[in-house]
């Protein structure tokens, strides 16, 4: 069972609600991309701090400063990327990205609002995301407090006109090798 | 003389000055004639679809040597002439070129080919074939869960704003 789409109904899709699993995934790389950078970020600090001093700092996770660094990191990874641009890195990479619930450019005002709110979905094991699923517009709690709501925005189009270009250059290269 | 010769000799002193007579009489009522009609008026009068309408064009046109006839006319000439600009600007580019199917376009002409070497490469590929992976998992978990929960009305596939915007376009 195939559950891809075929190419030419995705240019339909533009625009349209974005789903869990992209948006779950767009998660995903979200917050292993922003851990990275803020281990790197230690990383550094600590290297910097040897030098200078020439003592070792050691980050422990049980470490309550380090916990509301961590956190604090977060919110402004998201929240200056949702008002900023509407999407983070992962957003970008998934094509999708939050709009007003009215389909609208998200207000940065909003962008920070919905990451002030986003840890609010995390609450009673993950609960405030069931929206994505189960209501109309696919909106989280987060979503339906900050008035956003998450769209496929990539080149769908594009991506269709490489497509076709790929199947056009796929004939042309085989009568090439195929000559003598 | 034969009598007979004698009379049309006779005849023919006669005839001839009359015929000539005729003549000058016919031409002078003809240009009197032309000279009172109103030429216009009798030409509005003409029914000029009926007329047409009995003309086979056709065996016209096919009588027609278009290639000599080509053959004279300086097309650059013409051409200089035309003031394109006015043609132009009652075009509507927009329209024209949405009635152009790009996809069989590009499956039939070497744009394909241009499009695949100039519109990224493996990274580009690699996303697509992510995003619309993603998006076909999105629309079967949608499916599985309107099954289960059954909704009473069909779901807004899209913002309005964004509806309103994919409608235009």
């Amino acid at each position: 069972m195939s559950t891809r789409p075929p190419q030419g109904t995705l240019v339909g899709y533009q625009g349209h609600y974005a789903g869990a699993v992209s948006r779950f995934a767009a998660y995903s790389i979200d917050l292993v991309a922003s851990t990275v950078v803020f281990a790197l970020v230690l990383a550094i600090i600590s290297w910097g701090v040897r030098i200078v001093t020439g003592h070792d700092v050691n980050w422990n996770r049980s470490n309550i400063v380090v916990v509301i660094i961590y956190v604090l990191w977060q919110f402004l990874y998201f929240g200056y990327s949702w008002a900023v641009s509407g999407r983070t890195f992962g957003m970008a990479l998934l094509g999708i990205r939050v709009v007003r619930a009215d389909g609208a450019i998200l207000p940065p005002k909003q962008g920070v609002l919905r990451a002030l709110v986003f840890p609010l979905s995390f609450l009673l094991f993950g609960l405030g995301f069931i929206g994505i699923l189960v209501q109309h517009e696919h909106r989280a709690l987060h979503d339906l407090i900050a008035g956003s709501a998450v769209v496929y925005s990539w080149d769908a189009r594009a991506a269709q006109l490489r497509f076709l270009a790929r199947q056009a250059e796929l004939p042309a290269a085989g009568s090439t090798s195929a000559g003598p | 003389m034969n009598p007979r010769d004698r009379l049309r000799a006779v005849s023919r002193r006669v005839t001839d000055p009359a015929e000539v007579l005729a003549q000058e009489a016919t031409e002078r009522v003809v240009d009197l004639v032309v000279n009172a009609l109103d030429v216009n008026e009798l030409a509005a009068r003409i029914d000029l679809n009926a007329l047409l309408s009995r003309v086979d064009v056709d065996a016209i046109v096919k009588r027609v040597d278009v290639d000599a006839l080509l053959d004279r006319v300086d097309l650059n000439a013409l051409l200089a002439r035309v003031d394109l600009k006015p043609v132009l600007d009652r075009v509507d580019v927009n329209d024209l070129v949405q009635q152009i199917d790009m996809d069989a376009l590009i499956e039939k002409t070497d744009l394909g080919a241009v499009i695949a070497s100039s519109s990224g490469g493996m990274a580009a590929e690699a996303l697509d074939a992510v995003r619309s992976g993603a998006v076909g998992l999105d629309k079967f978990v949608d499916r599985w869960v309107r099954r289960v929960i059954r909704p009473k009305q069909p779901w807004p596939a899209a913002p309005s704003a964004l509806l309103a915007v994919q409608a235009e376009t």
